[in-house]
């Protein structure tokens, strides 16, 4: 039917049979069969991609043509088999759009052809009508592209509904010529007489392979997508044929990569064929619910806080928690950018693993397990890299020093500020507070199932389109630490069995803090065995979590310990005792507004030093204090760096942050529950 | 007549992954040899997110589903080697003369070799890493396995749409003559690592002719 001349049909089938027959009687048409082959090969190269990248064509074959010609039913009954078909031994599915651009392009005489597959996103709400716009637009195209060799036509003028269009692939179908030597060497292959049967041979390779890549582009993935689910996306896929290529512009061109078939020689010229495409959909801003998703997926499935609950439901669940945690997540970052950037490369989330163990070996493995717990949140900003999270920490190798009780204000004031700013991981940090801060009520507490969402933050903070469902997740993840928090916190008896296990970080506690350090390397000697396990990572959440069974202390010694770990502890103290000196008088005023700003919330940890002393378990409110007094000296440092005007944006920030918790807190009873469950886990780990 | 030979990059996988990467590999090869008229047939993996091509004839789709079946069953007893398996197209040609009686003589054109690298155990890659000495480490293992998964896709990808297809472009000359015009035009084997398997490898020509030559494979 597309086919305007019925008669072009028949002489192609006759072409063909001659072909087959292998005779070589008429050298006079050899170069007309070439020619008719080459014409073939554009037609059927357009069919090919349009076929499969069209997504009207696609959903009209499903229905009601196909089922007219029923192809599909027999190709052994000659009537099934169209000479379309037979050409290149190839049955197509209809596609009214490739033929319709295949007789148009016929008409071009053996030009160029390229074909660009143009990803068109529209407004929102544009979608409910999306059929018959698109296949207006596509007919638009076609009527243009009827005025010869300049069918790139603009569709500015016909969708003022587009909102943007990429060009997400450009295949380039080409015969080129040889001219200069067609009177020497093409007359000698000619007599030879194999020419045209070599060329349909290997033309016939040539688009099977093209049917192949057709489909293992990620392009394919966009046109499947939107085939199945396409009626509510607010993307689709638009195709245009053009006998020149208008250029990338090179920044276009360095996103895309190139494939290049082998070209096919021929006597008289050669037959090539090329795509530049986009290796990742990401680049095209195409944002698949379905592809992407299996992208996500094992990120999900590895995310931190999932981890941690998948690996400990027996008994074990103690020890494991607190290292496993801090180690899936880093993990899990790793592999999300591993991921992100390069797919195909094997992620190597040992190398990322190997830096934290150093830290790590320091801490006595043993004791810490069931305090780490708490510290995780604020470990994994750090692990995401998450440019954002460290703009505002301080430098890493400040918050080290400190490790122990000073780090607490740095996270109070840098916190507010990470998770304003960025939604992302860093976010579940407040969320782990609140569970602590008594003030904050179980109700607060985002529900459990926590391990699920919080896989997806990993992945999540690619897309920044995603940062809110990354905040809920994070909260997620943080509740279950909460939980196991609050359980410690609350049962006297965990406290106890963690002073027990961790008696050096009690006492490094109570000490000063640069003693701590000291007493950190002593415990690595002792608890080299653990150590050794994976968890050189715990052991910076061991000293965490000793914290932490205390008081609130433990997450901002967290944030700040976690990172600066063993190194340049000295360095840091230096950098620290510079900052004190040199402070200006601006921290009072600091110091004021934070106070304020604690006290108006109380969830926020950097209140802790206030707070914590109330908090705070009993036994350690000396050493509490001491490391309050470090702690303001500290902070004081820190707060020289700021200005009021920052400091009242962490006010704003931090009442945002309560609404949203408070919002989201209304499941009680989730949190209840959460809480027996929160103290099975850390008696299981004290029982270890 | 030469034989040209195309060893496929090595691929790591797990034993259940074996069936979908040898269908992808085995059917986009058959696909580009079927030089026949086939109407081809997409299948979207169920394991891996690539879409393949089949040429759409029933018998070559059992005939490779059978012998992926007994690849399985090989690897089942012979775990944690590295194994390969090799489709091979053929002519049939007469021998007449030199033989007591006329003796069909298969000449290999085309040899694939698929090289696969069965780990024994999911964690098997575990091993390597400190994870390994977790207590307890399923999460850790599905993790692991996904971030896995996703590299034995991207090479299997690149497997078919480099390694093939590059190949079948390139190598063009050595095709024989089409010596029909339906489907699938060339007799083929499947050859498995093992010897004794290899009877099960004959193709439906072989079986009703006798061959020269035991399978290549040892």
């Amino acid at each position: 039917m597309i086919y305007g001349p019925g008669t072009v049909e028949r002489d192609e089938s006759a072409f063909q049979l001659k072909l087959m027959a292998s005779s070589q009687s008429n050298l006079h048409s050899e170069p007309a069969k070439i020619e008719q082959i080459i014409t073939e090969f554009f037609a059927k190269s357009l069919h090919i991609i349009i076929e499969s990248r069209s997504l009207c064509a696609s959903s009209r074959n499903y229905s009601g043509e196909q089922t007219l010609s029923s192809p599909s039913s027999s190709l052994s009954s000659s009537s099934g088999v169209r000479p379309r078909d037979k050409w290149f031994n190839l049955a197509l599915r209809d596609c009214p759009e490739a033929l319709e651009n295949v007789d148009l392009w016929r008409q071009s005489n053996l030009e160029p052809m390229v074909v660009d597959v143009i990803l068109i996103e529209r407004q929102t709400g544009w979608d409910v009508n999306r059929c018959s716009p698109k296949r207006d637009l596509v007919r638009n195209l076609s009527l243009k592209e009827r005025f010869p060799n300049c069918w790139n036509s603009g569709q500015e003028d016909y969708l003022p509904e587009i909102k943007s269009e990429k060009i997400i692939e450009r295949w380039v179908v080409q015969y080129e010529s040889r001219r200069s030597r067609d009177s020497s060497s093409s007359v000698s292959k000619r007599t030879g007489g194999t020419s045209s049967h070599s060329l349909y041979k290997k033309s016939l390779i040539l688009l099977r392979s093209l049917y192949l890549t057709v489909r293992l582009l990620p392009a394919y993935k966009i046109f499947r997508e939107l085939n199945s689910s396409g009626q509510i996306r607010s993307f689709s896929l638009a195709h245009r044929v053009c006998s020149f290529v208008e250029p990338f512009t090179r920044g276009e061109e360095a996103e895309m990569q190139k494939f290049v078939f082998m070209p096919v020689d021929i006597s008289c010229g050669r037959l090539s064929l090329s795509v530049l495409y986009h290796p990742t959909l990401s680049t095209v801003g195409f944002e698949p619910s379905a592809p992407l998703s299996p992208q996500f997926i094992p990120d999900y499935v590895g995310s931190p806080t999932t981890d941690p609950l998948k690996r400990f439901p027996s008994p074990l669940i103690g020890l494991t928690p607190h290292g496993s945690p801090a180690f899936g997540r880093r993990h899990s970052w790793s592999y999300d950018l591993s991921k992100a950037s390069a797919p195909s490369g094997s992620p190597s989330p040992s190398p990322s693993y190997s830096e934290p163990h150093a830290f790590p070996s320091n801490l006595s493995s043993n004791r810490l397990p069931p305090l780490s717990v708490p510290r995780h949140p604020p470990e994994t900003p750090i692990s995401h890299k998450n440019a954002s999270f460290d703009e505002y920490w301080p430098s890493p190798t400040i918050s080290s020093s400190p490790s122990p009780s000073p780090p607490t204000h740095y996270p109070g004031s840098n916190l507010p500020k990470v998770l304003l700013r960025s939604e992302s991981a860093p976010v579940s940090i407040p969320a782990a507070k609140l569970g602590r801060s008594p003030g904050v009520p179980n109700s607060q507490i985002p529900p459990p199932s926590p391990s699920p969402k919080s896989t997806r933050t990993g992945s999540s903070q690619a897309d920044n389109a995603r940062a809110p469902l990354r905040f809920g997740e994070v909260q997620g993840g943080s509740t279950v630490q909460k939980t196991s928090f609050l359980g410690k916190d609350e049962a006297g008896n965990l406290s106890g069995t963690k002073m027990s296990s961790t008696s050096s970080p009690q006492i490094s506690f109570s000490r000063s803090s640069s003693r701590l350090s000291f007493q950190d390397d002593f415990d690595d000697s002792d608890f080299c065995p653990f150590a050794v396990d994976d968890d050189d990572i715990v052991d910076p959440h061991s000293r965490a979590e000793s914290f932490d069974g205390r008081g609130n202390l433990n997450e901002p010694f967290e944030s700040g310990g976690l990172l600066p770990g063993k190194k340049s502890q000295d360095a840091a103290v230096g950098v620290l005792v510079h900052m004190l000196k040199t402070a200006p008088p601006l921290r009072h005023d600091f110091s004021n507004s934070i106070r304020s700003s604690q006290v108006s919330k109380p969830e926020t940890q950097c209140k802790s030093n206030v707070q914590e002393p109330d908090k705070t378990s009993n036994s350690e409110a000396g050493a509490v204090q001491n490391a309050l007094s470090y702690g303001n000296l500290t902070s004081s440092g820190l707060l020289m760096l700021k200005t009021t005007a920052d400091a009242l944006e962490e006010l704003r920030s931090y009442k945002e942050m309560k609404k949203l918790l408070l919002s989201q807190g209304n499941g009680s009873q989730a949190v209840a529950s959460d809480v027996p469950a929160a103290e099975t886990v850390g008696r299981g780990s004290a029982g270890v | 007549m030469n034989c040209e030979v195309c060893h496929l990059k090595e691929l790591d996988v797990e034993h259940f992954e074996i069936r979908e990467v040898l269908r992808c590999i085995l059917h986009t090869i058959v696909f580009h040899r079927a030089l026949g008229l086939i109407r081809p047939k997409d299948i979207d993996s169920e394991l891996f997110d690539i879409t393949y091509v089949q040429c759409g004839d029933a018998e070559v789709e059992k005939k490779i589903e059978e012998k992926i079946d007994q690849f399985i069953g090989w690897v089942e007893k012979h775990p944690n080697k590295k194994s390969q398996i090799c489709l091979s197209f053929y002519e049939v040609k007469n021998k007449q003369a030199t033989w007591f009686s006329n003796k069909i003589e298969r000449l290999y054109w085309e040899q694939w070799y698929i090289n696969l690298n069965v780990a024994q155990h999911p964690k098997a890659h575990s091993s390597k890493s400190h994870h390994s000495k977790m207590v307890v480490d399923p999460g850790e293992s599905t993790l692991e396995r996904g971030v896995r998964r996703a590299t034995l896709e991207a090479a299997l990808r690149e497997v078919l749409l480099f390694q093939i297809i590059k190949f079948v472009n390139e190598k063009r000359d050595h095709i024989p003559p089409v010596p029909n015009h339906e489907g699938v035009s060339f007799p083929y084997e499947i050859a498995l690592p093992s010897s004794s398997d290899s009877s099960f490898g004959m193709d439906m020509f072989k079986r009703m002719l006798q061959t020269g030559h035991p399978t290549m494979l040892s």
